[in-house]
């Protein structure tokens, strides 16, 4: 960035909008208020208003945001009508996909070469249009098997309810990736939240200008990086779940992260965890679930378990637990149970709040149950940090345990061994011996850490995955997300399948004004086979993903 | 969502990266289609089905099963310690109760491969049921399992492991063996003077199709299974009975498959050939693993299934009739061997192997000792063009004292000899195997 640039994050989370304005030198200020839920756009313009009331609105380069706009739209159901169209060809019993109130499937199969079996029943469409468009429905899902290898069907279900609609998502433009029933749930929300979304970004884009910032405006996603406002317009469902992603990328952001670590942020209800390796953040394998609804929403891999600082304690015999659930606030801070927070009060491991509140609750409890005060506070700490470890390893395990498909793999696979435990939330700091005993790894509470969420925010990289496939027998290769589809020779290599993935990634983020070039870019999977058919070979199939991953523009550290 | 009505463990492991040669059959790119159909029907998003990876088997879970010469690492690679270590993950997530079912999709195949090692035959190194098997044996101390071996070829190298094993009943369905590899596989090879009874060999026609298929199953696989009462029941699960496959002659379909697992219900199954890896494999493996899974698989078929052109010969379906009367006696009512020494003395049996694969020639000449009260101590002299003189010793499970007495004696009778350059002890007993 340059000298006099300013970066404006924001975090519109489900209790506070979180702000800040960063300029070279550090935070130049922050913001925090109550998230008026019902209103998220008095909510946005109030924190921008606000944060940018003493800043020269022309030196604001870039508004990166962070809402729960698309997330509560799904999660409370307040979705638009959403005719979805599929084909599905011989496999499961596509029956078994259905989802929102017109879900039509109709003839129609390509296979997993991209080959097409069955042509598309286009009158079949044609009737379904018309029936859309009788019960006013105006946004449509078409998605097809196997339409990454071969989006042909998906475009003429477009096509064909291109007058009858305001939009229409096609599967294959959500991702590159193979998996026909999350592609489905993912169209469809892309679609029942398409026009809320944009009538949200329209009064955001006309909010910022009368303020006179002229930035580029960015949405954050659940991988932890951001996307064009543009962009998002058409792809609304992936600005989901965006704020578990703030806070880890705000810890990337405020810390020097270079080894495998643990990020934890012990918030007053749940710890959320993710794990860091070689300093870079995992990405969870398949996508985001949203109300256990498997999307291809791209995410980073985290964790939550009901562990925090409000966290009731619990004694049942001589068991001693904490949480999942909250009562209120600890009683430190006038609640009427006590809570984690009040065993780290009474011990004198923190000072907070009203003391005297949380000595009476604990020894009350304590009493109760035949037990002093001093080892019901150490039992419900060993708890919660046990708590916290358990899961911790059991997502280490997990990765561990991630089926490969290659020998490589299966013999040279890396091992995760954290060193380092990066704590942000209220509790972190009465927490850090204890979780420094209990992974046996450093622990680095960094400074500002209550406004993470919007430093990662302000920070976050722009990312995207693309992923390439090119059947050199069948001369052809596609992409099909950024919507390339072009001939390849029979003498096309991985090596070149490599280059040009990177060149029309870069490509692509360029036409959208991101400033990248292709060292930017990444190959994470890349893969040939020859294909044989008889004994004789046939051709190569070629498969080359490739992203901008997840990271910082700066360091705040 | 799906919900699988029986928990499903899937051990996926395609070993992208390995092949016989760029050309063969078994080469990378064999299970990449069945991959992306799995992945493109969200088959891992299924509520209680989990992907599990594969163990890596260890030299010691081989040397339980087989004679390798000169030894375990010799004869095999990385790929075959992990698919047979796949089946031994789909072994341990059923008896831990992970799982109620699992299936091993792994490569490369195993059941071609016989007790005495010396390479390659049928593109099999490895037996990865049987050391699947006999892990679970040593670990869990299951006593009756019984392999149903739906391969299209005959699984030769399962019936030579277990060919005198009374615990271990073996049944395979497959292409006639006068029309096609191995050659074996016949009505009448029914296993040892110990086991006579529990190698059960049904060998159909040439364009058998579903209809074929699952009348053996229905008349004569399971009536089998019912008396034998197994406590374990695998799928020794070849895909090579499909009508497109490139290197077989039947005509059995993605339904077939799957109706013949729900049929059967195999507690594990283990994936063996099958080489339309584009027209077959993605349908096929996935309609076993909704069958297995108890997950409606009725909409899976073909791109080019045509049922009238599939429809079996008349002749062809009396022919399986009859054979069904022969079959049943077979295992109902079994011969005696004629002319068995007595016991305490040596049964043997002199057999030549050919390696298809590795073109090599091997020569066994095998021993059993009569025994009243187990299945007799077991040795095996082989030599090969690629290997001298060596001797197998194998102290069986649940072998009486004396037989365990005369294997130590043989030991060191044949150590003493100096005729032997390898010689291979297996002693099921005392749980050790080494190599001297």
């Amino acid at each position: 960035m340059a000298k006099f640039d300013l970066f404006l994050g924001l975090d519109v989370g489900g209790t506070h909008t979180d702000a800040v304005l960063i300029d070279d030198d550090g935070i130049v200020a922050h913001y925090k208020a109550v998230t008026d839920h019902d209103n998220l756009l008095r909510s946005v313009r109030a924190a921008i208003e606000e944060i940018t009331r003493d800043a020269k609105k022309k030196n604001i380069k870039r508004v990166n945001l962070s809402t729960t706009l698309s997330t509560n739209a799904i999660v409370e159901n307040k979705l638009e009508n959403v005719c979805v169209i599929i084909s599905a060809g011989p496999g499961i019993d596509p029956g078994n996909f259905t989802i929102g109130s017109q879900f039509y499937v109709v003839d129609g199969s390509i296979d997993h070469r991209g080959t097409e079996i069955k042509g598309l029943d286009r009158n079949g469409i044609s009737r379904i249009a018309e029936e859309a468009a009788g019960s006013g429905i105006r946004v449509f899902a078409a998605v097809t098997k196997f339409s990454t290898r071969n989006p042909d069907h998906e475009n003429e279900i477009a096509e064909a309810v291109m007058t009858a609609s305001d939009f229409v998502t096609r599967g294959h433009m959500l991702s590159g990736q193979l998996n026909f029933p999350r592609r489905i749930v993912t169209a469809y929300f892309n679609s029942a939240v398409w026009r809320l979304y944009n009538g949200f970004a329209d009064a955001i884009d006309a909010g910022l200008r009368e303020l006179g910032i002229e930035a580029e405006l960015n949405v954050l996603k659940a991988d932890g990086g951001t996307m064009p406002l543009g962009l998002s317009r058409d792809l609304p469902v992936e600005s989901i779940l965006s704020g578990p992603a703030a806070s880890v990328m705000g810890i990337a952001a405020l810390c020097d992260i270079t080894h495998d670590s643990i990020i934890l942020d012990i918030g007053g209800t749940t710890t959320d965890i993710a794990i860091f390796a070689d300093g870079i953040p995992l990405i969870e394998k398949e996508g985001i679930s949203l109300q256990s609804n498997p999307t291809l929403v791209r995410a980073l891999k985290t964790r939550s378990i009901g562990v925090g600082g409000d966290s009731v304690i619990h004694v049942n015999g001589r068991d001693v637990s904490v949480g999942p659930d909250r009562k209120g606030p600890a009683m430190a801070a006038g609640g009427k149970e006590p809570a984690l927070v009040d065993a780290f009060n009474y011990l004198k491991i923190i000072t907070f709040m009203d003391a005297g509140a949380s000595e009476r609750g604990i020894s009350g409890l304590a009493a109760n149950n035949g037990m002093t005060p001093e080892n019901l506070a150490g039992a419900a700490i060993d708890f919660a940090v046990a708590r916290i470890k358990d899961e911790v390893y059991r997502m280490l395990d997990d990765i561990h345990n991630r089926p490969v498909y290659t020998i490589h793999e299966m013999l040279e696979g890396k091992r995760i061994t954290p060193d380092t435990v990066y704590v942000m939330g209220g509790p972190a700091e009465a927490f850090r011996d204890m979780l420094a005993e209990a992974f046996g790894a450093a622990v680095v509470i960094p400074k500002n850490y209550d406004v993470a969420n919007a430093i990662g925010a302000a920070l976050a990289k722009t990312t995207i995955d693309i992923e390439l496939f090119a059947d050199t027998g069948r001369g052809v290769l596609l992409i099909p997300n950024i919507g390339v589809r072009q001939n390849v020779s029979t003498g096309y290599s991985v090596k070149d399948a490599e280059r040009d993935v990177r060149a029309h990634l870069a490509k692509h983020l360029q036409s959208l004004g991101v400033p990248v070039t292709e060292q930017d870019t990444e190959i994470i999977e890349s893969s040939s086979f020859n294909m044989v058919e008889g004994f004789y070979s046939s051709g190569r199939d070629i498969r080359v993903k490739c992203q901008i991953k997840p990271g910082v523009i700066k360091r705040l550290s | 969502m799906i919900r699988a009505k029986n928990r499903m463990g899937l051990i996926f492991f395609p070993a992208f990266d390995w092949a016989i040669s760029p050309t063969h059959p078994e080469r990378e790119e064999r299970l990449l289609y069945t991959q992306d159909q799995l992945r493109e029907e969200g088959v891992f998003d299924i509520e209680g089905l989990v992907e599990f990876k594969p163990d890596i088997a260890t030299e010691e879970d081989v040397m339980r099963t087989h004679f390798c010469f000169p030894d375990v690492a010799g004869v095999t690679t990385e790929s075959h310690m992990i698919s047979a270590g796949g089946a031994i993950k789909a072994a341990r997530i059923v008896m831990d109760g992970q799982a109620d079912k699992a299936f091993a999709l792994v490569r490369p195949p195993g059941h071609h491969a016989m007790k005495s090692v010396h390479g390659n035959r049928g593109f099999c190194n490895i037996n990865n049921e049987a050391i699947m098997i006999e892990y679970i044996r040593d670990t869990y101390g299951l006593k009756k399992i019984a392999v149903v071996d739906t391969d299209c070829h005959h699984g030769d190298g399962t019936q030579d492991i277990y060919w005198n094993d009374p615990d271990v009943l073996y049944i395979s369905i497959h292409q006639d063996g006068r029309t096609l590899y191995p050659g074996s596989g016949h009505v009448d090879e029914l296993g040892g003077p110990a086991a006579i009874g529990k190698t059960i060999n049904i060998p159909l026609p040439p364009e058998t199709s579903d209809e074929g298929i699952l009348y053996a199953i229905d008349e004569m696989v399971l009536p089998i299974l019912a008396d034998f009462g197994p406590e374990l029941i695998v799928n020794s699960a070849g895909q090579d009975n499909h009508y497109t496959d490139p290197i077989t002659n039947m005509s059995f379909s993605a339904q077939g498959y799957a109706i013949l697992n729900e049929k059967l219900n195999p507690d594990i199954a283990v994936l063996e050939g099958g080489y339309s890896i584009q027209g077959a494999l993605p349908y096929v493996n996935l309609g076993i693993i909704l069958a297995m899974a108890g997950i409606d698989y009725s909409h899976v078929r073909e791109p080019d299934y045509n049922r009238d052109a599939l429809r079996q010969d008349a002749r062809i379906t009396s022919y399986i009739k009859k054979l069904k009367d022969v079959v049943l006696e077979s295992y109902f009512n079994p011969p005696s061997y004629q002319g068995l020494p007595p016991v305490g003395e040596f049964m043997t049996r002199k057999k030549n192997i050919f390696y298809d694969t590795d073109g090599i020639r091997e020569t066994q000449l095998e021993s059993i000792l009569r025994c009243g009260e187990c299945a007799g101590l077991f040795s095996l002299e082989t030599y090969s063009s690629v290997y001298p003189l060596s001797l197998g010793i194998e102290i069986p499970l649940h072998a009486c004292g004396n037989c365990e007495k005369e294997g130590m004696k043989l030991l060191n009778d044949a150590k003493k000899s100096g005729k032997y350059s390898t010689i291979q002890m297996i002693n099921r007993v005392k749980k050790e195997y080494f190599r001297t």
